[in-house]
């Protein structure tokens, strides 16, 4: 069961472009050039890949595409979930420390893509661990330790 | 003449120096093959500890070249094996290097790609050392109205691309030329697109973009594959695991032209691996692709990128060594490398340190054979990666993807644009689009533009100045006969069918 | 996998975990260099100067972490050191020039140069102008009459934006002979490298780049430096260019090359700081390395150093003003 069909779909990107392309030369527009040494300006680009746009997303909207078929209300939840979980690994980066953060968020991954529980708590610490020495000893990257140890 | 080249050979052939170059391959295969973790972090962070170590100039350069050649080998690995580039010269490799991988041909995909790395290094590398002052002579004299030129020959090359939906492929280039707008302009330096935040004075990072628009985009692929219940659920069959003689000679040709055309954009200063690979396999699938199959898996596909990259590698040794101008971004920092022993690369460096010079390009010759030597009996190794569980793998991705632009920026701001491309990247997917289009936009249009400005700074306004010279006409006739051409033949074509008929 | 190997394996692998992790809190007391920039860069060799240099000279015991913090040509970095890490005693951030000639732009955002703690300069490097060794000038005073003639007959090239610090040089350079900056012709570059090879492929005909990524094309005898923008001349390969003081035009562009602390670092660690970089300034060791990266000696610390980079803001402020670059 799709959640769209996909012409819809292409009608609403091309709404959606056409709307980038207004906002992309309204923003250009309104750019203070003290001086430019070249006739071209930073303006002109982007006002003419706008316009380029707006026309092309005409053409879309006036003639829809067939494209890929969109995931089902239960799958986009668990999409949803999986970039929760990157998200929230991205608040946690810095605060937890790498080792925590990644423990914590492979395990959730691995959750979400069907391993048991034991298995995706098994991953997690190993591969935290495990990549943490790949990268801090074996190629000299420097990762967060976590502020609130310290 | 070639005195420098035998004393180099005398030089790196010292057990010290032949085990710096086997770690620096094998150093430089593992950082090209973790995405975002390219040859410049790999340089940059080993020098110091090159430097610390007290090894002599050489021995430092030797090590160094060979994690940089060692990466252009590594950056295809995630390209085959998930569809991610590991580095800006893998990104067309994921074309046609991904369906052969899900297709259980992996292994000898990964094969193929190694025997094209070091056909492509190889032909460079005897560009470089034969050619190498008359090349750099020849480098500045491109000029901003002849990259232009090249610029609009690239992208009349890309409507090769075109493929079945047209409109699609030009929306992805204009968008990814838009995203290479964000940022503070190169000429006037006004801010462009980039509402206040200091974390985009610089633009988008092609890292955070290739990372989030391919890898973030794939991990949330491959949870709707995962949940599907057809067979596109199952992992790909591993088949053998060795390429064959017969698809190598299939490429040769292909190997050949894009090696030298790898070559040539890499002695230019200010284009690299990712503009080599993009005009190298769009000339071959103009070429080759009679039967529509690039893109589907087709050997040439693969080839030719690869022969292209690693070729343009190479390449740009030739303005460092010979002008002292970094030819790219890991050129420039090997050129920090070089004055960090007080050795300026540049002119007078073949008789003053002949040793370093010869000592550097004996050690590239002798760091692809010993990553050729690597590579092909560890391709059925690496292509398993392909059988670990997805549970497994697409943590992996992500947390290599967080500390791959993570390390690059130190700041998060970074980190939360590489989630926002990746949403963007897995909606453009869903909705039928090729995210190469975009990945060239946003390389050659930045291009273009500044160069295009920069020339009518120059003349002032004259629009005369681009195409002046000799090179930039016959850049803009070679532009203008690739669009006219196959329009031309097929008009022919048809007129003939509706005769005979 | 039965549960018990399994469960036990999880068990040992939380242990080495916390091995693991006790282990790293000892090493965030290490020193660190902010370069904001990408590796390789600029920055990144003003960072490693101190990392390397401290380290050699013992006046560090562990090595000082180097991290890089792109954006803005240090804005990013900027910002950071104001917003989260105030007041980190083991910070230290690599700045130039061109940070100043940025915060008196307005562009570090909401920050002005009384932000941070300006800490010291280790080293300085000196504009020049460039021109191919066939040029048709063959002293400063020839290419100013040829631009006073017809500003638009000279093509300048620089690797940096209107405003930024390559491009003061060639405003400066067209000021000190009475001429509108806005009426040159000036081309931006990425970097010095590109501009020096459209020099020597002749697209631009003037580079106002710095002494210190000269030397190669100056031994070979392909360019020729019509003048550094030095106070007084700098030896070694440079010692036959005349300044372009010497040839009666006003204009100097020291380079330095320095760093800066968080605005709330205690005076304590700020005065060590300080006395360490003066230290390394004095040690033997460090001549080689600063060389060894075209820098030219400069040494000034702590507060003098403060005052020299708002004073210098401020001057900036006046000239953009006056060429138009803000209101």
């Amino acid at each position: 069961m799709s959640l769209f069909n996909s012409r819809t779909a292409d009608r609403g990107l091309a709404i959606a472009l056409i709307g980038l392309a207004a906002f992309i030369a309204s923003q250009a527009l309104s750019l203070e050039v003290p001086f430019s040494y070249d006739p071209v300006g930073p303006k002109a680009f982007p006002i003419g890949l706008a316009i380029i746009l707006a026309l092309l997303s005409l053409v879309l909207l006036i003639r829809p595409g067939e494209n890929g078929e969109w995931p089902s209300a239960g799958v986009a939840l668990k999409l949803l979930a999986v970039l929760g979980l990157l998200l929230i690994y991205a608040l946690l980066f810095q605060r937890l420390g790498y080792l925590m953060s990644s423990g914590l968020v492979i395990a959730g991954l691995a959750r979400l893509f069907s391993a048991s529980w034991l298995k995706a708590v098994a991953t997690g610490v190993l591969m935290a661990i495990g990549s943490y020495w790949l990268f801090t000893l074996g190629l000299g990257i420097t990762l967060p330790g976590g502020s609130w140890l310290g | 003449m070639f005195d420098f080249l035998i004393d180099g050979f005398g030089v790196a052939f010292t057990p010290l120096n032949l085990g710096l170059a086997f770690l620096g391959a094998l150093l430089g295969t593992l950082f090209g093959a973790l995405p975002g973790i390219g040859p410049i972090n790999g340089i940059a962070i080993l020098m110091p500890l090159a430097y610390t170590l007290g090894l002599p100039a050489e021995s430092a350069l030797i090590m160094l070249a060979g994690i940089y050649t060692g990466a252009e080998y590594g950056g295809r690995m995630s390209s085959i094996l998930l569809n991610v580039p590991g580095d800006a010269g893998a990104v067309m490799t994921t074309l046609d290097g991904h369906p052969l991988a899900k297709k259980g041909l992996a292994g000898p995909a990964l094969g193929l790609s190694a025997v094209s790395s070091f056909v492509g290094a190889t032909i460079a590398i005897l560009g470089l050392t034969l050619f190498a002052p008359l090349l750099a002579r020849a480098a500045v004299l491109f000029g901003p109205a002849e990259f232009f030129a090249l610029m609009v020959f690239a992208f009349s090359s890309m409507s090769v691309m075109m493929g079945k939906d047209p409109i699609k492929t030009a929306i992805g280039a204009v968008l990814g030329v838009l995203i290479a707008t964000v940022g503070v302009d190169s000429g006037t330096g006004v801010m462009r697109f980039t509402f206040d935040m200091p974390e985009l004075y610089d633009g988008i990072d092609f890292v955070v973009m290739i990372i989030g628009l391919f890898a973030i985009s794939e991990i949330l692929l491959m949870l709707e594959h995962a949940n599907r219940k057809d067979s596109e659920a199952e992992l790909p069959p591993l088949g053998r695991v060795f390429v064959s003689m017969k698809e190598v000679m299939l490429c040769k040709w292909t190997m050949l032209r894009s090696g030298l055309m790898g070559f040539i954009i890499g002695v230019l200063p200010g284009t690299g691996a990712s503009v080599a690979g993009a005009v190298s396999y769009t000339t071959e699938k103009r070429l080759c692709d009679k039967e529509g199959t690039f893109g589907k898996g087709d050997w040439r596909g693969l080839a030719a990128p690869e022969a292209a990259n690693n070729a343009s590698a190479a390449g740009s040794f030739v303005p460092m060594l010979t002008l002292g101008i970094p030819g790219s971004g890991t050129t420039a920092v090997l050129l920090g490398a070089l004055m960090l022993y007080n050795i300026t690369p540049g002119p007078m460096m073949f008789s003053e340190n002949p040793e370093v010079a010869g000592g550097l390009i004996a050690s590239l010759y002798i760091g692809n054979i010993v990553l050729l030597a690597l590579n092909l009996p560890l391709a059925g190794l690496f292509a398993r990666v392909l059988t670990i569980p997805r549970w497994v793998l697409v943590p992996g991705i992500a947390i290599l993807s967080f500390v791959g632009v993570y390390q690059l920026h130190s700041d998060l701001t970074a980190i939360y644009l590489m989630l926002i491309i990746g949403i963007f990247g897995y909606l453009l997917r869903k909705l039928g689009f090729s995210l190469a289009p975009v990945i060239l936009g946003y390389v050659l249009g930045g291009l273009m533009e500044e160069n295009l400005r920069r020339a009518l700074a120059i003349s002032g306004g004259d629009t005369g100045i681009l195409w002046q010279s000799g090179i930039s006409l016959g850049l803009w006739i070679a532009a203008a006969a690739l669009l006219i051409l196959p329009w031309l033949f097929g008009r022919l074509s048809a007129v003939r069918t509706s005769r005979s008929a | 996998m039965n549960s018990n190997t399994s469960l036990s394996l999880l068990l040992g692998s939380v242990l080495l975990g916390g091995a693991l992790l006790s282990s790293s809190v000892q090493a965030a007391d290490n020193d660190e260099c902010i370069a904001p920039a990408k590796p390789g860069g600029g920055y990144d060799l003003t960072c490693r100067l101190a990392a390397n240099g401290l380290l050699e000279a013992g006046l560090i015991e562990d090595p000082m972490l180097v991290t890089y913090m792109p954006g803005g040509i240090g804005a990013v970095a900027y910002n950071h050191v104001n917003g989260v890490r105030t007041d980190d005693p083991n910070l230290i951030v690599a700045a130039s020039t061109g940070a100043a000639v940025n915060l008196a732009l307005g562009k570090f955002g909401q920050y002005d140069a009384d932000e941070v703690r300006w800490l010291g300069a280790i080293g300085v490097d000196y504009g020049a102008i460039v021109v191919r060794a066939d040029a048709p000038w063959q002293t400063l005073d020839e290419l100013m009459a040829a631009l006073k003639e017809d500003p638009s007959s000279v093509a300048f090239g620089a690797g940096g934006t209107v405003g930024s610090q390559d491009w003061m040089k060639a405003a400066l350079t067209a000021r000190a002979a009475d001429i509108d900056p806005r009426a040159l012709r000036y081309v931006a570059f990425e970097g010095g490298g590109e501009s020096l090879a459209a020099l020597l492929g002749n697209h631009i005909q003037v580079f106002t780049g710095d002494l210190s990524e000269l030397r190669s094309q100056l031994e070979s005898g392909d360019i020729r430096v019509l003048a550094a923008l030095s106070e007084e001349r700098v030896g070694g390969p440079y010692a036959d260019i005349p300044t372009a003081a010497e040839q009666g035009y006003d204009v100097q562009w020291p380079i330095w090359r320095g760093y800066y602390m968080g605005p709330e670092v205690s005076d304590e660690a700020y005065a060590q700081w300080s006395e360490r970089l003066q230290q390394l300034a004095e040690a033997d060791s460090f001549a080689t390395l600063r060389e060894a990266q075209g820098l030219f000696p400069m040494a000034m610390f702590g507060d003098e150093f403060d005052a020299y980079v708002k004073q210098q803001v401020a001057g900036f402020k006046e000239l953009a003003q006056e060429v138009g670059l803000t209101q």
